[in-house]
């Protein structure tokens, strides 16, 4: 039997615990319930950039002597303003809000890192990366949500993760249940209509005697809406007073200072370091920021995509100094399907490329200087001789971030056909 | 004990103690009676039943009211004709429109008349935007409006592309979706690869051949002379050398609108298409008619090799190779297949099928891509009919908001407000940014946390707080009088969930009947009706179709 909607995931989990003194279960999802050791604490805020952000605009290669020549018109030097990180790379001046960061050494960012699949399909390689299973189409389950289901207890939080966003990020998605958080219910507006609509998803407490009531018309819930709704019910109340209750008790302290920017983005990190500073259980969380498929038009120093990464960056920055020094249990980690070609096309933009770069912050993580290999942008050092090659496969990062800063150490079933190594130098 | 323990406890005695659901015991489940039947297309092949449609169609029957629904016919009903009337960009050309958008050019002057042409100026995505949900929800072509929204996903374009997409939305809602409805799949493909809006989303009408050393030498000798620096003569041929091609659209043609992600194809395959369609652009400009147009100086002349075929560089310079790549591409056995799943995915369950998706592929082959035909397989297979697909499909927040409104048969004067509410729930009409389209499937909404999203809709609609759209005193008039308030919640519940209602919808709704009538002497229909509604339209049963 497969899972194939949370309620049957529920009943699969539970049914597995008293399964497994007879034996391990197939499939990835249970691959080693036992295996995990967790301590308590930690938590990994995972960013996702869709629509494959350019690495070369945000880990700049000023150095490299071919750099100018692939970039006639999307080219920045230090005398533009870059950040210099060393020698060789310098961070868009978007990116001065890791600035501070870099300066603690809590930023690592990892050259030519991503996927090793070739895929230049923005919805095949986002959907292999989170589920982390690149070419396979059968596994339907993030890898945040795997991570969430090996490590279940019956004492776990019910507030182990979260969506900051209306619809989850497909990391996130799963057997597991985790609540994405829809802005506009975050009122009293909305907790008088999930008042009103207790009565329809209910507690749970009638479910015994609603088997009759599901027996009656075939798989009544089988969509999982009710399962849904209970859960909506019972999550989004628990964060409303997580979040307020917070709020209150740090009302008037101003020693962070932190300023988030305007807009969802970084409201949605606020929101989600009140929940990480009210420790309540929060494990896992995901964020997403659209619109990165720069074809035409990316701009340079300044222009779309350096206002996104402003966005993004000073989002982050703010979010680094206020969590203060809770960022060392906290981990921010910041991907994207792939990266661009190292030629600019003739519109001032790029096109889907390999090879792309990843960042983490906080967490331990040993930053202040820049991860992966860097082979050089002449030609024969290329994939394809056009893009970045991946150096460093995304699974190892995820492998090694989590056991970092999830305390987790993955089976070696957790990724379909990959056996993770662990970064050794990361930490 | 926490929720999730609850939770997990809970549904282990159920698992322990429950026979699986799938196990039906004796024998086939009963065919469906008429009433399922007519409920069944109204929520497939419609945007849900009115309050009597379900009694209308099993009057005409059932076969007789597909028969309709398959026959192409101008009429969207009165109602809606009259609707529409107020729509000034609707069908309008691509030059037409940008009148709109240019005249709307922001300028000094007084706040007043500065935000009449910032209105004018989104005229053609405002109006768009209303038009379609307006349509879905009053047209009686009901299943024109379902496969146009498949249409509209499966060729996705999106204004959030920029303020030049703007203008040509409207035509291409017109000149692609709507024209070739029930027409060919190749048609609407053509029509689609030489509409301006596709060319545009998808950056086709930049993508031209790279130039020529000779070309290069001279970009850099007329720099060179006319500003007197050699360093900027050899900047202008670098940023000239990387002009070229842009693979945008010939990719998502291939994985998107064809042959499905990696199935047949390669990256060659995928250059050599963007190759191919160099010089498929649209005219600009001043007074230009904004309309495709092939240009032979963009394009990059050759023959080329797509999946195994040799194409011909077409000899009198027009865009013949294209053409009969397109030609090719609707022909192939890998569309067909693509585009049967996704129909029978739409038309039948999340999981389709994959019998009846090579029925419908069949059809499509036999056929050449005949759209009618491809429906009416999947009407009259077995598994549509099948109650394992009946009532089970999550409706997606598009289709649900629609549903809402006609559920209540909605008295509806504008519904620009419809517009905040999809774009909550994550689906506003043409501003799906991905090329893919919105998804169909409950996996892509059914989230913890977006339902809460669907009970405040349910709310606000009932409660007559969504400005532009309110629920007729009618509606509550179709209970006779003589019925106690005690019995109102079943009349309404049978009015929007001709499906029936579970015993916990039930119960819950027999609590509030309760509740209100101890506290009120004298039941008002109007004030307990509009509770009722409200909570019928969030229970768990009107979530699926």
């Amino acid at each position: 039997m497969k899972p194939s909607t949370r309620r049957d995931f529920l009943k699969f989990s539970a049914a597995a615990g008293l399964a497994a003194q007879a034996g391990p279960l197939a499939g990835n999802l249970f691959a080693a319930p036992a295996a995990y050791s967790r301590r308590g604490g930690k938590t990994m805020v995972v960013i996702y950039l869709r629509g494959g952000a350019d690495p070369l605009h945000m880990l700049v290669p000023y150095g490299d002597e071919h750099y100018r020549r692939h970039r006639p018109t999307l080219r920045m030097s230090l005398e533009d303003g870059l950040i210099q990180l060393d020698d060789m790379f310098g961070l868009h001046p978007a990116m001065g809000g890791l600035q501070r960061a870099w300066n603690d050494g809590a930023l690592a960012p990892i050259a030519c890192a991503g996927s090793v699949h070739p895929t230049r399909s923005h919805f095949d390689a986002q959907d292999w990366m989170e589920f982390a299973a690149p070419g396979n189409r059968t596994v339907r389950d993030g890898w945040l949500n795997r991570y969430l289901a090996s490590t279940h207890t019956e004492d776990a939080s019910e507030f182990r993760a979260l969506g900051m966003q209306e619809l989850l990020p497909r990391s996130l998605r799963g057997l597991y249940p985790v609540l994405a958080v829809p802005r506009s219910m975050n009122s009293e507006k909305g907790d008088r209509t999930l008042d009103t609509f207790e009565k329809f998803y209910g507690d749970g407490s009638d479910i015994m005697e609603g088997g009759s009531e599901m027996m009656g018309r075939r798989e009544e819930d089988a969509a999982g809406v009710v399962e849904s709704g209970r859960i909506t019910i019972e999550t989004l109340r628990r964060f409303r007073e997580i979040v307020s209750g917070q709020k209150k008790r740090q009302a008037g302290d101003t020693v962070s200072g932190s300023v988030y920017p305007e807009g969802g983005f970084g409201s949605a990190l606020e929101q989600i370091a009140l929940v990480i500073k009210a420790d309540a259980g929060l494990e896992v969380a995901g964020l997403d920021y659209g619109g990165w498929d720069d074809h035409t038009n990316q701009g340079d120093t300044e222009g779309r995509m350096a206002d996104r990464m402003r966005s993004v960056f000073n989002g982050l920055g703010a979010f680094y100094q206020d969590l203060g020094p809770r960022m060392k249990d906290t981990t921010v980690l910041v991907m994207t399907e792939f990266g661009r070609t190292v030629k600019e096309n003739g519109n001032g933009g790029t096109d889907h490329g390999h090879g792309g770069s990843m960042w983490v912050l906080g967490g331990g993580v040993k930053g202040g200087k820049v991860h992966g290999t860097w082979d050089g942008l002449e030609r024969s050092a290329l994939y394809q001789g056009r893009d970045l090659p991946t150096n460093t496969d995304f699974r190892d990062v995820f492998a090694t971030v989590m056991a970092n800063g999830l305390e987790f150490e993955p089976g070696a079933d957790f990724f379909p056909d990959h056996k993770p190594r662990l970064l050794k130098d990361l930490y | 004990m926490d929720p999730m323990t609850r939770l997990l406890s809970l549904t282990l005695a159920a698992a322990v103690g429950a026979a699986p659901l799938s196990a039906q015991g004796d024998g086939e489940p009963p065919p469906l009676n008429d009433r399922e039947r007519a409920a069944h297309v109204l929520n497939r092949l419609a945007y849900g039943p009115r309050p009597g449609d379900i009694e209308r169609v099993m009057e005409i029957g059932v076969e007789a009211w597909i028969e309709e629904q398959l026959t192409p016919s101008e009429d969207l009903g009165v109602r809606l004709e009259a609707k529409l009337e107020r729509f000034e960009t609707l069908g309008l050309t691509v030059a037409e429109c940008s009148k709109f958008v240019l005249e709307g050019a922001p300028m000094g002057e007084d706040p007043e008349s500065r935000r009449e042409r910032r209105l004018m100026r989104r005229k053609p995505v405002d109006e768009l935007m209303e038009a379609v949900p307006l349509r879905a929800a009053l047209s009686e072509r009901q299943l024109d409006e379902v496969m146009a929204d498949f249409w509209r996903n499966h060729f996705n374009v999106s204004f959030t592309k920029g303020q030049a997409i703007w203008t040509q939305l409207p035509h291409y809602e017109a000149s692609v979706v709507q024209a070739h409805l029930w027409g060919r799949f190749p048609d609407m493909l053509v029509a689609s690869a030489t509409h301006p809006a596709m060319l545009h989303y998808l950056d086709n009408h930049l993508s031209r051949k790279p130039p020529t050393e000779q070309q290069l030498k001279q970009i850099e000798r007329r720099e060179r002379q006319r500003t007197g620096s050699e360093q900027r003569g050899e900047e202008a041929a670098a940023i000239a050398a990387q002009r070229g091609l842009n693979e945008n659209y010939a990719r998502e043609l291939l994985e998107l609108h064809t042959l499905g992600v990696d199935n047949y194809y390669e990256q060659d395959d995928v250059i050599a298409v963007a190759e191919i369609l160099t010089g498929w652009t649209f005219t600009q400009g001043r007074n230009a008619s904004y309309e495709y147009v092939f240009r032979p100086n963009l394009h990059a002349e050759g023959d080329r090799k797509v999946l195994g075929k040799r194409l011909r560089e077409d000899e009198e310079g027009g865009n013949a190779q294209g053409m009969e790549l397109l030609e090719m591409l609707g022909e192939h056995k890998g569309t067909a297949d693509f585009v049967a799943m996704k129909m029978v995915r739409y038309l039948v369950a999340d999981e389709p099928p994959q019998d009846l998706v090579e029925e419908v592929a069949k059809t499509y082959r036999k056929t050449d891509g005949d759209i009618p035909s491809m429906v009416r397989t999947i009407i009259d297979s077995e598994e549509f009919w099948s109650r394992d697909h009946v009532g089970t499909k999550f409706k997606t927040p598009y289709e649900y908001l629609v549903s809402a409104l006609r559920a209540v048969d909605a008295d509806i004067q504008s519904l620009d407000r419809l517009e905040g509410y999809l774009r909550d729930m994550g689906q506003p009409v043409y501003h799906c940014d991905d090329p893919t389209g919105y998804y169909d499937t409950a996996y892509a909404w059914l989230d913890p946390g977006v339902m809460a999203l669907r009970w405040q809709f349910a709310t606000d609609l009932a409660a007559g707080k969504i400005r532009g759209v309110r629920i007729p005193d009618t509606l509550y008039d179709r209970i006779p009088s003589h019925v106690p308030p005690e019995l109102w919640q079943h009349h309404l519940t049978r009015m929007i969930l001709p499906g029936g209602a579970g015993e916990r919808t039930r119960a819950a709704l027999a609590t509030v009947t309760s509740e209100y009538l101890a506290m009120h002497r004298n039941p008002d229909l109007y004030e307990l009706g509009p509770r009722l509604v409200g909570l019928l339209l969030g229970s768990p049963e009107f979530q699926k179709q």
